[in-house]
């Protein structure tokens, strides 16, 4: 089993997804017909993939998400609440037994934005959580939050503002705009705030 | 059989006349190798099953009948083979795939192919201890299996640095997860 010139795990990760070059591609054949240890590495970078699609298709992430990804959810008949916002907008919503995914669409002018941070603040507006350089397509006019389906059904009815920033030259933070999310539960569950 | 031979003793072994432990030792070291080419070019473990058995058998009657004159050659001949046969299962699927409209497509449960398994929940925690793009790229990547111009235009750099982000995130989500990176 041991093997003198193991293959990258990433590597293997590409060449799961067909994104070597035919050259490359057939090195990496030849050797994994020869090599019981990277195939078992391959299986191992196999099982991480299955894993991030299914992670994927439960909706649970908490991240920034592309229009395709949703286009794409959507084809596969998984059911997406989406709330849209103009920037200082607010909105009244929820989330119920039937709902897949849950996104809110966050319009705003990012033309020269080159970095974006996303804030998510409780109804006092204190910060709780940001992620950080959020994937920003050059030109979009919004960008698409996904929540946590699994904390979206299980929080009890309560306020979270949103905020898009972006940096000046001297790291100074930008607000690109503010969005108000009053959620009203329409699920059984604890009366509580939990924060995941 | 002594376990130490490697693939290209076995195959002269083979080659020198009917012995059946060298040739159940052979399979046993070259059918998961084959399997996880189909799986990588089937998408299906059913398929993949197909491809592993056919291509046994063909490199069973080439190493009997003497054909590979170069044992050393065998992962080339082996390789050869698999492209060959992929090539035929993919005809068979598509006239599989008419027979299935005509017919109906839940005759056939999908089956999962043999794979490690994996906390789910701990592999939900990797994932969201990724930085934002990293997360996005992986996620977007396996759940669509693309890999190119998309991603990079929605994360407004080459595709190279989707490429590097990817590599990242692989390797930090093996550590993560416990495995060597």
């Amino acid at each position: 089993m041991k093997c003198l010139n193991p293959i990258d795990a990433a590597v293997l990760a590409d060449y799961w997804l067909a994104a070597l070059t035919d050259s490359e591609e057939e090195g990496v054949e030849l050797h994994l017909l020869d090599c019981d240890r990277c195939g078992e590495r391959l299986r191992e970078v196999i099982a991480l993939a299955e894993g991030i699609r299914k992670l994927a298709r439960e909706g649970s992430l908490r991240m920034v998400v592309s229009e395709s990804f949703l286009k794409r959810i959507a084809e596969e008949g998984l059911h997406i609440r989406e709330y849209t916002l103009p920037a200082g907008g607010s909105v009244q919503c929820t989330v119920t037994a039937e709902d897949d995914f849950l996104v809110g669409r966050l319009a705003a002018n990012l033309t020269e934005a080159k970095r974006v941070d996303l804030c998510l603040c409780d109804e006092h507006g204190i910060e709780q959580l940001r992620l950080a350089d959020i994937p920003v397509q050059s030109g979009a006019g919004n960008v698409f939050y996904q929540e946590s389906i699994t904390f979206a059904k299980a929080i009890p009815t309560s306020k979270m503002v949103a905020r898009l920033i972006t940096f000046d030259e001297a790291g100074g933070e930008r607000q690109l705009g503010e969005y108000l999310f009053n959620h009203t539960r329409s699920m059984p569950g604890p009366g509580v705030w939990q924060p995941m | 059989m002594d376990i130490e031979l490697d693939d290209a003793e076995l195959v002269r072994q083979i080659g020198c006349g009917i012995d059946r432990e060298a040739e159940a030792e052979f399979f046993r070291r070259i059918a998961p190798r084959i399997r996880l080419y189909g799986l990588r070019h089937l998408r299906d473990a059913h398929a993949a099953d197909d491809l592993t058995q056919q291509v046994l058998i063909t490199t069973l009657e080439a190493l009997r009948a003497g054909r590979l004159r170069e044992p050393e050659k065998l992962t080339s001949f082996v390789l050869g083979t698999c492209r060959m046969t992929v090539l035929d299962l993919r005809r068979n699927a598509q006239r599989k795939q008419r027979l299935l409209e005509q017919f109906g497509a839940d005759l056939m449960p999908p089956v999962q192919p043999s794979l490690p398994g994996l906390d789910h929940e701990k592999l939900r925690h990797c994932v969201q201890s990724l930085k934002e793009r990293e997360r996005a790229v992986v996620v977007m990547t396996f759940y669509h299996e693309q890999t190119g111009a998309d991603l990079a235009s929605f994360l407004s750099v080459s595709e190279a640095n989707v490429r590097v982000l990817r590599h990242r995130a692989i390797h930090q989500l093996r550590r993560c997860m416990g495995v060597d990176a």
